[in-house]
């Protein structure tokens, strides 16, 4: 723990010296069972932006968010698909009037996504390559 | 054509009214899909038919939207929506939808599905031609209030002041030049300046007015004026056609006309009265048509004969002013006529003789002449009075009128009916013997005439009685022989005059062509002396003057030769007259004192102390020949005053005495000596030699000649020789031609002699050997007595 919030802080202080946000190594993974070995970029988009809401397996897919203020949710949007997370919230915004698609869910740590993962399958998140339990499949690999 | 311009206009705004709210209603249409594509892409996106159900609901808002379908990959229909109040849905609006393609809101590039709009164009085209129509109604309002503003302006400013301007020209009193006043407030506006021209032009229109009032108030005074001019002229007047039918004619010239005969006014011509020659009058009349063009005014005397046989002259002057009318005037000039033909008379008429004078002699020779029968022939007499001048200046004037009247006189008894005789002038007297042939019977006639006239006269002079001979010389011409005119005559008779007077005194020629042919020659001498004169074919020759007792040449007279290319030796009296005559003997006589200067001076510079006389013409004295020239060519050439000697003749001492008297007194004064030649020819007055200033006489060779045979020219020499001594006057023989000559003047004490015994005049380069001849000779005369 002391040693994760040590690296926390420091991944902080690079986060504000560098003016780019590309520095963590994030990959989208998901759990064992899910049965599916890997997801194109449209894939993962398609999933995370409400449009598809199953897998390509047929199994329903549950995309995983960090909670407002992570950086790496930050970066995961914009390494995705060029927005700030204040654009994908006026993105929702618009959706969750309607009731029919929802945003991903929000976990606020990372042991609460890999038990999350864990849990049953087809749910999906992105983490930090550092953070990378062996027991996840890795889905998607930004490019480096 | 308003209601055209309005119905097109407005036809024209509704349709551009039209197209820009209909291009407004799509371009709002664009817009409205514009604000909702971003939503519509992420309802396609999604699949969110909830989504996009609310996109198109807000999209049928807008009341031009009839419906909207969203439409996702493979023509899915997402959702549609469709206007509830949507009545009418005409098919053939359905061929116009606004259709935008939704890309993915993660990619730009990525189609997603696309939007349908359908545009409620009923609506549309309702709303359009409702906001056309308030248009148009509002522009008629805004037409309606501008008409009414520029009538209420027109009315204001412009109708009604005209209207005011033209009530108050109406009140003008058009003869009096009133102006009229500006209309309130517009002072300085145009209707202002229009008030201002207007009071101009009135301004001048009066003064025009007032120029053709005074103009015709003028005439009126001149037509008054000329018709009283008309009535009481003392001229007649009149107006004529170009028949001479009168038109109108005043008093006087019906006075003239007819005298008291009272005349009816109507049908009266110009040639109702007794004109000597109405014909000439008629040809007047011609000519003064023919002169219209310039309106030259033609005129002459008629002579008119009235009832009682009275002749009365009449002047008329007649023009003709262009319309084929005829003005004239008519004055009576009887009495001016009668005074012309008495002058007439008296000019051709001489006071002294009352014989025809030269104008009456002209006539008469002309109206003889004009008779014009074949048979005509006459004989033109002029006679020429010998010595008259002479008569006239030793006896007086008087006495000249006399003799005149004593040969007019003896005319008279001579003459036959139908000859006239005629005095032309001074001493000249010209007869006309009628049907003068043959020429025997002029001949005989002229005799007895001669001899008539050369009989002896007793004249009254204030010395006493005289008894003068009368002598003439005359020429003769024949009509038509010698000449067909009154001048050919006349030159033929002068010219047969001439010759009878170079023949000698109281003789009578008959015309003969031949002396035509002398008068040619003489002319054309006149013209070789002119030339001569030019070229030096003139030089002079200087004959010696002895001194008879010495034996010596003392001098010589200078004598003008002329070498004729063609003639020879022209004599001086041929050309010294001829000079005198056509004027360069001035010429001549300055050339000759020249030469002698010239010649003098050379003998004197290689010492023969001799001396020149020159001969001077009457005419030259005083101003051909002043005495400062031959001072001056005295003083020129070196020469002492007694070098140069100044022969004249009595002809000098004749003329115009006071002034050759002066002439003489000068140069003897001076120095010069002065001559007197030809002693003896003339009237030699004693009283010349007395009266004049002069130092020698020259005895004429005439008395020379017969000196050794005739006793009394030997009385006559010596008596001339011993009066001359006398009176200090030295004497000089002329034509000394023989040995007796010499040795008798010699012995009769005669101081000077010159003659061809001496020499002849030779030229001045031969003269210095002629002296030498000359001694010698004399010495060897002397040495033989």
């Amino acid at each position: 723990m002391k040693l994760n919030s040590l690296a926390y802080w420091f991944i902080a202080f690079l986060s504000v010296i560098a003016p780019c946000h590309a520095r963590a190594d994030l990959v989208v993974v998901t759990g064992p069972k899910t049965g599916v070995p890997t997801l194109s970029k449209e894939e993962v988009i398609n999933i995370y932006l409400g449009r598809y809401r199953r897998l390509p397996n047929g199994l329903p897919a549950e995309p995983l968010d960090m909670g407002e203020a992570s950086e790496t949710k930050k970066e995961f949007y914009w390494k995705l698909v060029e927005k700030t997370p204040a654009e994908i919230n006026a993105y929702w915004a618009r959706l969750v009037f309607s009731g029919q698609t929802r945003p991903p869910a929000t976990v606020n740590s990372s042991d609460e996504v890999a038990a999350r993962l864990m849990s049953r399958p087809g749910v999906l998140a992105y983490v930090e390559r550092e953070k990378l339990d062996k027991r996840f499949v890795i889905l998607y690999e930004f490019d480096r | 054509m308003a209601l055209l311009v309005g119905g097109v206009s407005s036809y024209f705004i509704s349709q551009s009214l039209r197209e820009r709210e209909q291009s407004q209603a799509i371009r709002s249409l664009s817009e409205a899909l514009e604000t909702v594509q971003s939503t519509a892409s992420i309802a396609a996106f999604t699949n969110d038919k909830q989504l996009a159900g609310e996109v198109i609901q807000g999209l049928l808002r807008n009341s031009d939207i009839l419906s909207v379908t969203i439409v996702v990959a493979g023509d899915t229909v997402l959702a549609n929506g469709m206007r509830s109040s949507a009545k009418v849905f005409a098919p053939e609006f359905m061929d116009k939808p606004l259709s935008q393609p939704l890309a993915s809101p993660f990619n730009k590039n990525e189609t997603i599905g696309k939007i349908i709009l359908q545009a409620d164009w009923p609506t549309i085209e309702a709303r359009v031609k409702q906001s056309t129509r308030d248009t148009l109604y509002l522009l008629l309002a805004e037409m309606i209030i501008v008409v009414l503003s520029v009538a209420a302006v027109m009315v204001f400013f412009v109708i009604r002041p005209i209207k005011k301007i033209s009530d108050r020209l109406h009140q003008i009193e058009p003869g009096l030049g009133s102006s009229i006043l500006v209309p309130e407030g517009h002072e300085k506006t145009e209707i202002g300046r229009l008030v201002g021209d207007i009071n101009d032009l009135t301004g001048r229109l009066m003064m025009l007015l007032e120029e053709a009032r005074a103009m015709q108030r003028q005439q009126q005074v001149a037509q008054r004026k000329y018709q009283n001019l008309f009535d009481c002229a003392v001229s007649g007047i009149f107006v004529a056609d170009r028949d001479g039918h009168l038109d109108s004619f005043n008093q006087a010239f019906a006075t003239l006309m007819w005298r008291s005969k009272p005349v009816n006014q109507e049908n009266l011509s110009l040639f109702d009265a007794a004109w000597s020659r109405s014909d000439l009058i008629r040809s007047l009349l011609v000519l003064a048509l023919e002169q219209e063009t310039i309106g030259r005014i033609v005129a002459d005397d008629f002579l008119l004969l009235d009832r009682r046989g009275e002749e009365r002259w009449l002047s008329i002057a007649v023009t003709a002013p262009g319309d084929g009318t005829l003005q004239g005037t008519m004055t009576d000039v009887t009495a001016r006529k009668r005074e012309e033909m008495h002058a007439r008379q008296l000019a051709s008429l001489d006071a002294l003789t009352g014989f025809a004078n030269r104008q009456g002699l002209l006539e008469a020779i002309g109206q003889h002449a004009a008779r014009g029968h074949a048979q005509t022939s006459f004989a033109l007499v002029i006679l020429n009075l010998d010595g008259f001048k002479q008569i006239n200046e030793s006896l007086g004037l008087p006495a000249g009128d006399e003799v005149l009247g004593i040969v007019a006189e003896r005319i008279r008894q001579f003459i036959q009916p139908g000859d006239i005789p005629a005095r032309s002038g001074g001493d000249e007297f010209v007869i006309l013997f009628d049907g003068a042939s043959p020429e025997s019977a002029v001949d005989q006639r002229l005799n007895q005439f001669f001899s008539l006239l050369q009989q002896s006269h007793a004249m009254m002079t204030l010395e006493g009685t005289r008894v003068i001979s009368l002598r003439a010389s005359a020429g003769v011409a024949f009509y038509p022989k010698d000449g067909t005119n009154v001048h050919q005559l006349l030159r033929s008779a002068e010219l047969a005059l001439m010759s009878a007077r170079t023949a000698g005194s109281h003789s009578y020629h008959f015309f003969e062509p031949s002396m035509l042919v002398a008068v040619e020659h003489r002319r054309r001498i006149e013209d070789d002396l002119k030339q001569a004169i030019g070229e030096g074919e003139l030089y002079l020759g200087f004959q010696p003057i002895i001194n008879l007792a010495a034996g010596k040449v003392i001098g010589a007279e200078a004598l003008m030769r002329w070498a004729h290319p063609t003639r020879g030796m022209v004599s001086p009296d041929v050309f010294i007259p001829l000079a005198e005559e056509i004027g360069v003997i001035g010429e001549l006589g300055l050339l000759v004192l020249e030469n002698a200067c010239r010649v003098v001076s050379q003998w004197r510079s290689v010492g023969h102390p001799l001396y020149v006389s020159v001969n001077v013409s009457a005419l030259q004295i005083p101003n051909l020949l002043p005495p400062s020239v031959v001072l001056d060519a005295l003083k020129r050439h070196g020469l002492p005053d007694d070098a140069i000697a100044i022969e004249i003749t009595e002809g000098v001492l004749m003329g115009n005495v006071g002034a050759a008297l002066e002439w003489m007194a000068e140069l003897g004064a001076a120095g010069l000596r002065i001559y007197l030649d030809d002693f003896g020819t003339g009237y030699s007055s004693l009283s010349y030699l007395k009266r004049f200033p002069l130092n020698a006489v020259k005895i004429d060779k005439s008395f020379i000649r017969d000196l050794a045979e005739d006793s009394n020219d030997k009385a006559l020499v010596n008596a001339i020789i011993t009066m001359a001594t006398s009176l200090t006057l030295d004497v000089i023989a002329e034509g000394v031609e023989t040995e007796a000559h010499f040795k008798m003047l010699r012995d009769m004490g005669c101081h000077l002699g010159q003659g061809f015994l001496f020499s002849p005049a030779v030229k001045a380069e031969l003269f210095a050997d002629t002296v030498v001849d000359i001694e010698q000779r004399l010495a060897l005369m002397n040495a033989a007595d």
